[in-house]
């Protein structure tokens, strides 16, 4: 009937439901809840994205603390705010780029200036999704910690899932979360990592170059760790996860003791971890040779995320290009 | 009016379809099916527009606000011309311009970016202003979802409009009851989606969405209607056309296997496709 060419090549032998498959871990779902089920205080708000945000599992089994707001992220900000004000922790999920950017002013009058106790929880941070522009988060990081009072954190992976929800309940103040949902569970092997505001965490120790990553860009620092040590150059590896308030101590100190200083994160150069390293690191007088990989001053594109990370510049190959470029300086 | 290829609603059903198995990944399917009809009369009766002439400077102007459904977009743009079945056979693959949601490209037939729900309808109210400031004969349409109708900013858009009576701008919401997480309880009980409508001051128009008649109707009611903006309420089955679709909100966004692929073309009533 149509022209439109058949490339059955392109389809899949199984009818797995995609949609469901692609959530398997739950790993933010499962300890939000387990936090919930021991405090009260915890209620969950959603803007129509139960499944994607792993909440249907707190929906499911406390019912009377989720409230499905509709898709209509700025009334349920404005409302988690009311509801924190009466003694709730009030937990509010949606995509990083509606959590932030969208409801931005919600967030700053409702949320940071009476500084209350409203947890923002985002998910698909950067360019971890195929849904394009409208959904890419790339300057979530830069807005949320322009915000006075709030707390920005990006674990590196599910293995810090569960520790920065405590974090996040234990916090009395206002909190984003930048979370992507994993495809897979830590296995039991994984250690689980620690996680406390205001601390970065070292996971190498090397003497020639620091690698300052946060959310999945610290898997690809370590592994362009190990391809610079094959270059002979020794490599240290922090995770951090907390944006805000940042370690400022641990990245000066990593500055002082190593010649060269790279940033990597899932967001742009603008105003995100590359930015308030070098701000630490110039406040404090150290001048390590300074890189910074993670997205320029661009729009990306829909496409997968393998894809987007080569052609924006957030693989380990573009880690180790930028430090072997400061190295022959 | 410019010679328009006449083109089925089956026909458009089979390209989302073929596309989104194609792609081999999970794409908004049932919000797509749902506006079927309301986008193929509107494209094939109503929009001045000329494929050929992406960039008429008379034409009237769509707006995809409920972005998600870009799918049923594009087999429509395919359909009537604006891209051959190569450049769609790219949808949602690594480099191409034709992603899960409409991006801005003005050569294929696509006045804008969407994808962020609630944005569609102030935009096309800035066009329409922006037309009548220079008395041009062009209209905006602006296909919303009920989902979408949940965004406080539609509301915005709705009272302006209205208030300044703004005649050229034409919302379409493609009401199939459903959004991401499952039934649109927004509009359940107490209150009603064109009752919401009415009371912003529209000329409301409700219909069956499917029904071909109704909705050509409707579209010239739309364009008689001179004191002010109009919305047309299309009650629609979400999935609409593929029997184990319809109404089941599986298939909100998921990807058709081999197996789900041969089921759409019985559903159909189209031939399988060997291989």
């Amino acid at each position: 009937m149509t022209d439109t060419p058949i490339r059955t090549m392109g389809g899949f032998a199984d009818a797995r439901d995609h949609r469901h498959e692609a959530l398997t871990s739950r790993t933010y779902g499962r300890a939000l809840l387990a936090e919930a089920r021991a405090d009260p205080r915890i209620v969950c708000l959603g803007a129509d994205l139960s499944q994607p945000t792993e909440t249907f599992l707190f929906r499911d089994e406390l019912p009377d603390r989720f409230f499905m707001m509709g898709i209509q992220e700025a009334n349920m900000v404005g409302a988690a705010a009311g509801m924190a004000r009466c003694g709730d922790v009030a937990f509010a999920h949606s995509f990083c780029v509606f959590i932030t950017r969208r409801v931005y002013d919600q967030v700053a009058m409702q949320v940071a200036y009476p500084r209350l106790p409203v947890k923002l929880a985002g998910f698909i941070p950067g360019l971890t999704t195929p849904l394009g522009v409208s959904h890419q988060a790339t300057d979530d990081i830069a807005l949320m910690r322009a915000l006075p009072h709030m707390t920005v954190i990006e674990p590196s992976g599910p293995e810090q899932v569960a520790a920065v929800v405590r974090a996040a309940v234990d916090h009395p103040g206002p909190v984003y979360l930048r979370m992507q949902v994993a495809s897979a569970r830590p296995d039991e092997t994984t250690p689980l990592k620690p996680f406390e505001i205001g601390r970065g965490q070292v996971l190498r120790e090397g003497e020639d170059v620091a690698l300052l990553a946060c959310g999945m860009m610290v898997e690809a620092a370590l592994s362009a760790a190990d391809r610079l040590a094959d270059r002979g150059l020794s490599v240290t590896v922090a995770n951090m996860a907390s944006l805000k308030p940042y370690d400022t101590d641990l990245a000066v100190s990593l500055a002082r003791r190593h010649r060269i200083v790279v940033t990597a994160e899932n967001h742009s150069v603008i105003g995100g971890l590359g930015s308030m390293t070098a701000e630490a690191l110039m406040l404090a007088g150290a001048a390590p040779r300074f890189g910074m990989v993670g997205v320029q001053d661009v729009f990306a594109e829909g496409a997968t995320t393998d894809y987007l990370a080569e052609h924006y510049g957030l693989t380990p190959h573009h880690i180790v290009q930028k430090v072997l470029s400061l190295h022959a300086l | 009016m410019t010679d328009r290829p006449v083109v089925s609603d089956l026909q458009v059903r089979e390209v989302i379809v073929n596309t989104a198995f194609n792609c081999g990944e999970s794409a908004h399917i049932g919000g797509s099916l749902s506006m079927v009809e309301l986008l193929n009369v509107l494209f094939g009766e109503v929009l001045k527009h000329r494929p050929a002439e992406p960039e008429w400077p008379d034409r009237d102007l769509f707006i995809l606000s409920k972005g998600h459904a870009v799918l049923g977009y594009l087999a429509i743009l395919h359909l009537y011309g604006y891209f051959d079945a190569d450049k769609l056979a790219t949808f949602q693959t690594n480099g191409s311009d034709l992603i899960a949601h409409p991006v801005k490209k003005l050569k294929l037939g696509i006045e804008s970016s969407n994808g962020s729900l609630g944005q569609g309808l102030s935009f096309g109210l800035g066009l329409a202003i922006g037309m009548e400031m220079k008395d041009e004969d062009r209209r905006v349409y602006v296909m919303l979802g009920d989902g979408e109708c949940n965004e406080g900013s539609v509301w915005e858009t709705a009272a302006l409009a209205a208030e300044r009576g703004t005649h050229r701008l034409c919302a379409i919401v493609d009401e199939n009851h459903f959004r991401n997480d499952g039934a649109n309880t927004t509009y359940a009980n107490k209150i009603k989606l064109a009752g919401i409508w009415r009371a912003f001051g529209w000329n409301v128009i409700e219909i069956d969405g499917h029904d071909r008649a109704q909705i050509r109707d409707a579209f010239a009611a739309a364009r008689a209607h001179e004191a002010g903006p109009t919305v047309i309420v299309a009650s629609t089955i979400k999935g609409r056309g593929i029997d184990f679709m319809e109404a089941n909100n599986d298939w909100h966004h998921n990807r058709i296997t081999s197996a789900v692929y041969s089921e759409c073309r019985r559903a159909l009533g189209l031939e399988p496709v060997d291989g």
